[in-house]
């Protein structure tokens, strides 16, 4: 969702990596190096290191199930003003996420799983995370807002 | 790009025993990281340090797991610390709360001298 007036928008790669277990880390390190030009401060881009690696991670695992020969697709994209890392996957009906937000207090006292970290991890790490889905995908899409990031930038030290 | 399957090191110091984690902390890392620190609660009730130096990857399941060490050391009423986490892996240590149940310090000797 691009805001108006930030001028068109650049595809910047098309990837896709087999839903392999362990995956998601080569998926963040080709997002990482497609994103290299645009100088991110560099806590910036650990963030959306980490962002890309949980989206890819659900992908593989609650959308293909951990098939091989289905992939996990990646377009990243930007304008001016955003960059967009949209992450699809082929399952039906609506994504699983964990919905219950993760509190360490509950999961140490036993009454929450340990797991369920996910998307807390990717609504933490990104500025916008957006779902669709339709009969055959799955899609989440990491918002990063540009302005006043770039290398040096005054809004993230 | 090859997993780094997680390897760990059982350390024992005067200050108590470290754990020397390299590799990646993900799904793959449970046995390893359970047997490690089973070895390390053996016979004492030293602090336990988590070691993260070699570390250059944790996803949400290795924070779960990390949750499941802190879980222990809480029901052994054991001091649980980690040193060596990068700038990026504190501040999940924060956001995540962690860092509220496990002290975390930049390198050894700090972590060391706390305990002592």
């Amino acid at each position: 969702m691009s805001a108006p007036g930030n001028g068109s928008r650049r595809t910047l790669a098309e990837l896709s990596v087999p839903s392999e277990p362990g995956n998601e880390r080569r998926a963040m390190e080709e997002v990482a190096g497609t994103v290299e030009a645009l100088g991110l401060p560099d806590r910036t881009l650990e963030r959306l290191k980490t962002a890309v690696a949980e989206a890819t991670m659900n992908a593989m695992e609650h959308g293909n199930r951990y098939r091989g020969e289905a992939p996990v697709f990646i377009e990243v994209s930007a304008t001016d003003a955003e960059l967009s890392v949209k992450i699809t996957d082929e399952g039906t009906g609506p994504p699983v996420f964990d919905p219950q937000t993760p509190d360490l207090e509950a999961k140490l006292d036993g009454e929450q799983t340990p797991r369920g970290w996910g998307l807390f991890l990717i609504k933490s790490m990104v500025d916008e995370m957006n779902v669709t889905g339709d009969e055959r995908h799955h899609t989440v899409e990491l918002i990063l807002h540009l302005n006043g990031r770039a290398e040096g930038g005054a809004r993230w030290p | 790009m090859a997993v780094k399957h997680l390897e760990v090191g059982v350390r024992r110091e005067p200050g108590g025993t470290v754990l020397d984690l390299r590799g990646e902390i993900n799904g793959f890392a449970e046995g390893a990281l359970d047997a490690a620190y089973t070895e390390a609660e053996k016979g004492n009730r030293d602090p336990i340090l988590l070691n993260f130096e070699g570390v250059d990857y944790i996803n949400s399941t290795g924070i779960a797991l990390i949750v499941g060490l802190l879980a222990r050391a809480r029901a052994a009423k054991r001091d649980l610390s980690a040193y060596g986490l990068s700038e990026h892996y504190v501040e999940i240590f924060n956001i995540t709360r962690l860092s509220d149940f496990v002290s975390v310090f930049p390198d050894e000797q700090s972590a060391m001298e706390i305990a002592n």
